[in-house]
């Protein structure tokens, strides 16, 4: 698991108490909900489709690149049938303006459901932290693609015709040895290139062989923006910890050390079409796309010592057990609640990603 | 606002507060020219490794230098400013590794245990030892270590403890040999560490009158103890009366030393924390946090700043935005000490330091 | 030029072949649920089978159930069928630093024969995603300050798997599961269910204390089968329903998945994987994490039952060497000797 924190008995329990109290104090004076100050930068790197960079406080920075290809379906070429019945009523089009519009409505109709989860590739390098097959590098990176794929809308948006699709590959990079869980780093990088990813305009026909506009500010972005018909927004996890009943966002490497409880939440967006009615103008609706329960650091690292018996009872043993469904419930409340966690994080990536 | 990020481009350092950090003095222009070979402006008394400081035979190299065999030339090995202490040249790294020297206060962490000793790191390149025959043993500071004692070393202290110690000599290679025979040192409880970049130049502890002493917080804290280790391991706690920073008034108070050192050494290795109030533990996180603001602004760690930092904490910040409600009670986030507030409550405290 | 010393394959991707259903074969149904939506399967739990082990156990779900027999190859189901052993305590390898505790490390195998697709000997990113959560899972429940400086290896075999929902030639059919059918590895979370009480039925024969025992349980949100050519318009109005312990082959539209490890005597979770479209729950109206919870609480419910089977399944083995133990416990006689 991460590094582990090597913490006295002492430092540990009074962290603990801090943390359990009923108004908690976190080391750093934050709020439960309070993010430590990103700092961050898109588009940076010119071969990709899309990526961004992320600094964290505690100084652990990643960077993440999207890259797509196009690549032929296997086994797409069966439902060419009633393409052909379809193709037809979109072709009997004399404007060459609107053409091009209804193909790409055409397009995004006829996609649905199609796109497949093989579509989005992610891995993860970490140098000097884990190997590349690490179990720890495997489950970040499976979180990650899960958020990713859980989304059709993404899925269908990657199919370019009967036959072709995009390839989307996201190659997250750790630039430094991470401070605490690595996984809300790589998570919001990665969020941040998504939505700085553009992907050439195709200009055949969805029959034919692709072919795309050379023009790279003719590129649609992957992520439709907000205020388009087909607005949504990529995943991001966060990481949240439960100590006692107290639930902590963005937690530091020291209060991890003595978390109960550690859960990543991945939240989406609700496509805009299914529920464009009831939702208010500038904030999309959340939906819990994966939950998983990490293993706390603090089983493996924590440093009471074995010859002190059992009459020391101040200090800190860490919890055993799991934890309990009402602080899973609050975990996933505060996240999706409207203002709540989610939607701050969601409106302070989107506010960066536009300014 | 509970999540915020920020752009890259925007100048998050100011190298401005930085000259103020600074304590090593230059000396001035025309004495700089006379030693040094190199033509350089008025401000960039900056030198880089390789780079020649002088070939006039009258100076003596020290620290950061080499001499060149057969030639009477010093050449600088770190980067970093001049120093001339009467014929002795050194060169000063703005960022160093600690240096262990006799006499230096440090903070430590065991990480390991031996047979008669331990091993503690102290952020400096070599571990260093502290011999099982250089603590107080309990029952007494005279007392001859046994074989007992030897067998339960780790009763004293164990992997991850934190103690504050002096260092007594430092071996042929560097390497440190520690000793807590005094009860100003010993095992450190009731409060946290905070680790802070190399010593020397802006944003780490420096060497200073007080390495130790007791602040009387506000809004009801009580006393609070800070310890700022010379090897740039800081340690906050609530102050306990004779133990650990007992100043030589109170010893004198006291006026029966044996007696409180009988009654201290029970305790002396115990991990269990006293009981800290939360209106402590609150002080102790705007502290912490004020050391933080300081090191990530690039000021000198000390007992000046530290003081002048938390009084300007302690003043509202007419530029916050309003105090955001907090999702469970009224708990206000403009305790916390990042970003942009940070910077703020630095520059008034650097302001109020001038005056 | 050339590369001459292999034989270099054909440019572009190849088309895996689909079979027609051939005409005189009258058209198999898929096979379906037949179970209440709130029954799990049956379950068989045994441990102390492998000698060899400290502690082993072995686990079998039984088969989904199809309508009526078929011999075609994409419509084989296929069962549940878990082995796992469990070694140690056993001290740490010297290049393990000193830990004061039982260190626990699961390996989860498919083993190559498990699925339809061969699986390699190496272990894949599914494999050790897996293991990552057995461990979770059963990290909490250990009592590990017992055992210091030791550690335990929790080894679980998959020999048979479940099917990833609806196989390649549904795909071709013109798209059934519309939407979420792209959406796979479903069957992984209900493998993971199986393993977490395997492992826990492995280590309580392997005599390691333990605070409790975890029992895996799995919920899926499901949309409840229609007509088969609808449109997407269409499938909206299909209600959702929650089934526990749902067989991926069974249920051609799967929205989502919740797994869970739990302990019932503390009404605690060690482990939770979720993932999928939670919104618009049948009876449950209103905000999204009410939709999680109730699928949750199904989860724990599922749990709870296949927790019946593991106390079931540990009080069976304990009584068996009991019985076999008995006439020994008086006369220190020969057979002694074969009680262990």
């Amino acid at each position: 698991m991460p590094p582990s924190t090597l913490l006295s008995p002492s430092e540990l329990s009074y962290l603990h108490s801090s943390l359990s109290l009923d108004l908690p104090i976190r080391p750093d004076a934050r709020s439960p909900t309070t993010f430590r100050p990103l700092v961050a930068e898109t588009d940076l790197l010119p071969t990709t489709n899309g990526s961004a960079r992320l600094c964290f406080a505690d100084g652990s920075e990643a960077i993440v690149g999207v890259k797509a290809e196009v690549e032929r379906t296997i086994g797409a070429s069966s439902t060419s049938s009633d393409v052909f019945a379809r193709g037809e009523d979109g072709d009997g089009d004399t404007k060459m303006q609107s053409a091009e519009e209804e193909m790409n409505e055409e397009r995004r109709r006829l996609a649905r459901g199609k796109g497949q989860d093989s579509w989005i590739e992610v891995t993860i390098d970490m140098p000097g932290f884990a190997r590349d097959d690490d179990g720890v590098v495997v489950f970040l990176a499976q979180m990650l693609q899960e958020g990713l794929v859980a989304d059709e809308g993404l899925r269908d948006r990657l199919w370019i015709g009967w036959g072709w699709h995009w390839r989307i590959y996201v190659d997250i990079l750790l630039l430094t040895t991470p401070n605490s869980y690595p996984l809300p780093l790589l998570s919001l990088t990665t969020h941040l290139a998504l939505l700085a990813t553009r992907l050439p305009a195709p200009i055949s026909r969805i029959d034919e062989d692709p072919l795309f506009n050379d023009d790279w500010d003719a590129a649609e972005p992957l992520y439709p923006p907000s205020g388009s018909a087909h607005a949504s927004k990529p995943p991001f996890t966060l990481l949240v910890i439960s100590v006692e009943d107290n639930i902590f966002f963005d937690p530091s490497r020291e209060e991890l050390a003595v978390a109960d409880a550690v859960c990543a939440v991945t939240v989406g967006t609700i496509d805009a079409p299914v529920s464009s009615g009831k939702r208010r103008e500038g904030t999309p609706k959340l939906r819990l796309l994966s939950l998983r329960i990490i293993d706390p650091p603090a089983r493996l690292a924590a440093a009471t010592s074995g010859t002190e018996a059992e009459d020391d009872q101040g200090a800190w043993r860490p919890a055993r057990g799991g934890m309990k469904r009402a602080v899973v419930g609050k975990m996933v409340k505060v996240v999706l609640e409207v203002g709540g966690v989610g939607e701050e994080v969601m409106t302070g990536l989107e506010g960066f990603h536009d300014g | 606002m509970t999540f915020s990020i920020q752009a890259l481009a925007a100048p998050s350092r100011t190298n401005e507060p930085r000259s103020t950090g600074s304590d090593i003095s230059v000396d001035s222009d025309e004495e700089l020219q006379a030693v040094s070979s190199v033509k350089r402006k008025k401000h960039a008394a900056v030198i880089t490794p390789g780079e020649l400081v002088t070939d006039d035979p009258q100076w003596m190299r020290g620290h950061g230098t080499a001499a060149t065999p057969g030639s009477t030339a010093i050449l600088a090995t770190v980067a970093g400013t001049l120093l001339r202490t009467n014929k002795l040249l050194s060169i000063q790294p703005l960022r160093a590794r600690y240096t262990p020297e006799i006499g230096d206060l440090v903070v430590g962490r065991i990480v390991s245990v031996e047979t008669k000793r331990w091993k503690v790191d102290v952020s400096a390149p070599l571990l260093a030892h502290l011999p099982l025959s250089a603590i107080n043993l309990p029952g007494g500071i005279l007392r001859k270590r046994t074989s007992t004692d030897e067998l339960a070393i780790r009763t004293f202290f164990s992997e991850g403890d934190l103690l504050v110690a002096e260092v007594q000599s430092v071996y042929q290679d560097g390497a440190a040999s520690l000793h807590t025979r005094s009860l100003r040192y010993g095992k450190l409880r009731n409060g946290v560490f905070i680790r802070v970049s190399g010593t020397g130049g802006g944003g780490s502890v420096v060497r200073a009158r007080r390495q130790v002493w007791t602040i009387n917080t506000a809004n009801g804290g009580g006393d609070v103890d800070v310890v700022l280790g010379v090897n740039g391991y800081i340690w906050i706690c609530k102050h306990s009366r004779g133990e650990l920073v007992a100043s030589s008034e109170e010893a004198k108070k006291m006026n029966e030393i044996t007696r409180m050192e009988e009654a201290v050494s029970e305790s002396m290795y115990s991990n269990r924390n006293d009981e800290i109030p939360p209106q402590t533990r609150r002080e102790i996180a705007r502290l912490t946090g004020c050391v933080k603001a300081l090191v990530e602004n690039g000021i000198r760690v000390d007992e000046e700043m530290v003081m002048a930092a938390y009084h300007a904490s302690l003043e509202p910040d007419g530029d916050d935005v309003p105090m955001t409600m907090d999702y469970d009670e009224g708990h206000e986030t403009h305790e916390y000490l990042g970003g942009s507030r940070g910077s703020r409550v630095v520059a008034a405290a650097v302001e109020a330091t001038k005056g | 030029m050339a590369d001459r010393r292999r034989i270099n394959p054909p440019s572009g991707p190849t088309i895996t072949p689909i079979f027609l259903a051939s005409p005189s074969d009258p058209p198999t149904q898929p096979p379906h649920r037949t179970r209440p939506p709130h029954e799990i399967r049956k379950i068989f739990l045994k441990t102390g089978l492998t000698p060899s082990a400290s502690g082993s156990a072995y686990l079998e779900l039984e088969p989904s159930s199809s309508p009526k027999p078929t011999t075609c190859v994409d419509r084989s189901t296929s069962a549940l069928k878990l082995t796992c052993t469990v070694h140690g305590p056993r001290p740490l390898p010297r290049s393990v630093p000193f830990s004061p505790h039982l260190l626990l490390t699961a390996h989860v195998k498919f083993a190559p024969f498990a699925s339809k697709h061969r699986r390699g000997y190496v272990r894949d990113t599914s494999e050790r995603d897996l293991s990552v959560h057995v461990e979770t899972a059963l990290r909490g429940l250990l009592i590990s300050e017992r055992w210091p400086k030791s550690g335990v290896d929790v080894v679980i075999t998959i020999l048979e798997a479940e099917d990833d929902g609806p196989a390649f030639t549904e795909g071709g059919s013109g798209g059934a599961g519309d939407g979420a059918g792209g959406l796979s590895g479903w069957g992984m979370m209900s493998v993971l269910s199986g393993c977490m009480t395997v492992a826990s039925a492995a280590i309580a024969d392997a005599g390691i204390d333990c605070s409790d025992l975890v029992s895996g349980g799995v919920a899926a949100v499901v949309r409840q089968p229609s007509f088969p050519h609808t449109q997407t318009g269409a499938s909206k109005a299909s209600p959702k329903e929650i089934v526990l312990d749902p067989c991926p082959s069974e249920h051609a539209d799967i929205l989502a998945v919740c797994v869970v490890g739990y302990l019932r005597s503390r009404d605690q979770i060690t482990e939770i994987w979720t993932r999928g479209d939670m919104e618009g729950l049948p009876g449950e109206e209103g905000s999204e994490q009410s939709n999680f919870e109730v699928l949750l609480d199904q989860a724990v419910e599922a749990a709870v039952s296949s927790r019946l089977v593991l106390d079931a399944a540990l009080k069976e083995a304990t009584e068996y060497k009991l019985q076999k133990m008995a006439p020994a416990l008086p006369s220190s006689g020969e057979k002694v000797k074969g009680s262990d």
